[in-house]
């Protein structure tokens, strides 16, 4: 508690909050723009933050990744064009609300939704990362290759339409990630002579080129640059009705994501979908589920926000990114000097603390800067796609410079973005190549550290009871994508339904 | 804003299943890339030696290609898409060719005056009326974008023989 305390003490001078405030303005412009999902955000503006100190750049950081959350969730509500998989849920109900004139309120369940989710969520991770951080700490090569199948198999069953599909993806990031000198023996892989691939691919090149070039792209190739929206119109207040039935949503919603997210496992969506579910189930107005029902933003929105606060578990205690955005907080955090693990709440405690800090005010910030300024975020989707793109290039080329500083890096972005168009046409999700980049040198290396301790012999990675169930659940989830599939048609289904009672 | 101007699902599922099937082929070109470098390496004495790795990503390249492959074949094999999607193609190619240019004339041309011509012309392939009050744009974010990043933050941009 003394050590959040100092946290907050870094993190509440004056400079650090407008570092803040700047970070949470700047996360909500960008993350509001269409097409542009939290981890593309926190990609694009990770160049910011590069020459503040760390201090400042943590909570600066921790002011764009929540801002680009909240702003990913106005353009799926008002557009029905959600950023990633995980505000699919929150735009289903959302974008019927705001074509009925109730995009206001659905916003501001979704605002006041993410603060509460995202405040309890951040609670829940001060008390349960130095818990799961003890029991980490315990960990050995063998428990970290089975918890990284789990979350291969997870990330490609339940990130995308099918296992092939998501598979397809993570092992893509997974060819990106062999590239660069193997740590064991020196060796070149895959650099082909050039240089600046010799220490790899950056996080942030891939990120920007699959999810941003391949934006660009799709939009030249299906022609609709020309694309307007109209805005809403009003300010976001909730009526006393719609907050009665929003603030239960928000609780339920909390206690699905934060759980959920934490484990190590790909899964922001699932708490989204069950918490939709859920909310359908309990609702006293079940007839307007379909139409705009407010419990089905604000439950799904909660469950989206605890479940981000939730996926920092694993990704602060074990060095597990679960999400294509915990990937690039990875990157980021160690581009500050704070290494991920059991052993950062004892070597780099003070910048944690100040970390956690952030992640509060950046809350607070949030809601006490959006709110008002709703009406201006929606303004900004009045600005035609062609000059987006366009900008949204100018940016990635900037971002993919910053981290490389190549021109070798600006070519691998653009080959890399025609990769990601393809993938996009072909329905591959990217969020798992995103994760693969990231896990699979990590597995490799821990699954040679564990063959080098038992002398090669391959049973050291089921030699305990933690390991042996570890892998049971990797088995078992490759079974996820039919039960999953199962739950979507049944809310498309429902979907359906409902709107042929309308017609 | 995602309004297709193919909205027949027969023709989505068409391209879909294109792009499955290219993206397939162009896994199974990684593997084989993959593979034989890996045959390359030098072995090491380690349980796991440095081939390990690529050897098994190559192989998963080159199954699951060829499964997204094998899932596509049918619908590949139909007519060939409507007029108009030969033109986009082009202008793909054409907004490549403009992130090619922007990488490579980057250190001689500089930030600022790169970053307009990019902005301007990926916007104009974009479908961008009035070329003009594009270019107006381009200078301005390029311009901005030097300003914040360069002078304020300190990221070192590269600038061309006017300073800039």
């Amino acid at each position: 508690m003394d050590a959040l305390l100092t946290g907050f003490t870094d993190a509440l001078t004056p400079t650090n909050l407008l570092w803040a405030l700047i970070g949470v303005t700047i996360g909500t412009a960008v993350g509001v723009l269409p097409g542009i999902g939290p981890a593309l955000t926190v990609a694009l503006l990770l160049p910011i933050t590069f020459r503040l100190e760390p201090a400042a750049a943590l909570i600066m950081f921790a002011g764009i990744y929540y801002g680009g959350m909240y702003g990913g969730s106005t353009t799926s509500i008002l557009l029905n064009t959600p950023g990633e998989s995980a505000s699919v849920v929150t735009a289903l109900e959302g974008n019927q609300m705001a074509r009925a004139g109730r995009g206001a309120a659905a916003l501001a369940t979704a605002a006041i939704g993410s603060f509460v989710a995202g405040t309890i969520g951040t609670i829940a991770l001060t008390v349960a990362a130095p818990v799961v951080a003890d029991i980490a700490v315990g960990f050995g090569p063998p428990e970290y290759v089975a918890l990284m199948a789990v979350a291969f198999v997870t990330v490609s069953a339940l990130l995308g339409p099918s296992l092939l599909k998501g598979a397809a993806s993570l092992v893509i990031g997974a060819a990106i990630g062999l590239i660069g000198i193997d740590t064991l023996t020196g060796q070149p892989r895959l650099a082909f002579g050039v240089a600046s691939l010799l220490d790899g691919v950056d996080v942030v090149i891939v990120v920007v080129a699959l999810f941003a070039l391949g934006e660009a792209f799709s939009h030249v190739v299906a022609g609709t640059g020309g694309a307007r929206v109209e805005p809403v119109r009003g300010a976001a207040v909730l009526s006393r009705a719609d907050f009665r039935r929003s603030w239960p949503a928000w609780l339920r919603g909390t206690a699905l994501g934060f759980p959920i997210g934490s484990l190590p496992a790909g899964g922001a969506e699932v708490p989204t979908f069950l918490s939709y579910g859920l909310e359908r189930r309990l609702s006293k107005h079940r007839e307007e589920f379909g139409h705009g029902a407010i419990e089905g933003v604000a439950g799904p929105e909660a469950a989206n926000n605890a479940a981000a606060a939730g996926v920092l578990v694993p990704l602060l205690t074990i060095g597990l990114p679960t999400s294509a955005t915990a990937a690039v907080l990875l990157a980021a955090f160690q581009s500050y000097g704070i290494q991920p693990g059991p052993q950062l709440f004892t070597e780099s405690g003070d910048l944690l603390w100040a970390l956690i800090a952030s992640l509060y005010i950046g809350n607070v910030l949030l809601l006490v800067l959006n709110l008002p300024l709703i009406g201006v975020w929606t303004r900004l989707l009045t600005i035609p796609a062609h000059s987006i793109y366009a900008g949204v290039l100018v940016f990635a080329c900037l971002g993919a410079f910053a981290a490389g500083g190549t021109i070798a890096d600006l070519l691998i972005l653009t080959g890399l973005g025609l990769v990601g168009l393809l993938m996009r046409q072909a329905d591959v999700p990217a969020a798992p190549a995103v994760v693969g980049l990231i896990l699979a040198p990590l597995a490799e290396q821990q699954l040679r550290r564990a063959l080098a301790l038992s002398d090669g012999d391959w049973t050291i990675l089921v030699s305990g009871p933690l390991t042996v169930s570890l892998w049971i659940v990797a088995v078992l989830a490759l079974a996820a994508p039919w039960v999953m599939s199962a739950y979507r048609r049944r809310l498309a289904a429902a979907g359906r339904a409902a709107d042929r009672e309308t017609a | 804003m995602t309004a297709e101007t193919e909205t027949t699902p027969a023709v989505r599922e068409r391209s879909r299943a294109r792009a499955s099937a290219a993206l397939g082929l162009l896994m199974i070109v990684g593997a084989v890339t993959v593979l034989v470098d890996a045959a390359g390496l030098r072995r090491s004495d380690d349980a796991m030696g440095p081939a390990a790795a690529p050897v098994l990503i190559g192989v998963l390249l080159g199954v699951i290609g060829a499964g997204l492959v094998f899932q596509a074949r049918g619908v590949v094999r139909t007519p060939p898409l409507a007029d108009g999607h030969g033109r986009r193609l082009w202008r793909l190619a054409a907004l490549v060719g403009v992130l090619v240019a922007f990488a490579l004339v980057l250190p001689f041309l500089g930030y600022v005056v790169s970053s307009a011509g990019l902005f301007t012309g990926a916007a104009l392939l974009l479908g961008a009326p009035r070329p003009a009050r594009v270019a107006a744009y381009g200078w301005t974010v390029a311009v901005l974008a030097f300003l914040v990043f360069d002078r304020l933050i300190g990221l070192t941009l590269p600038t061309g023989p006017w300073g800039f």
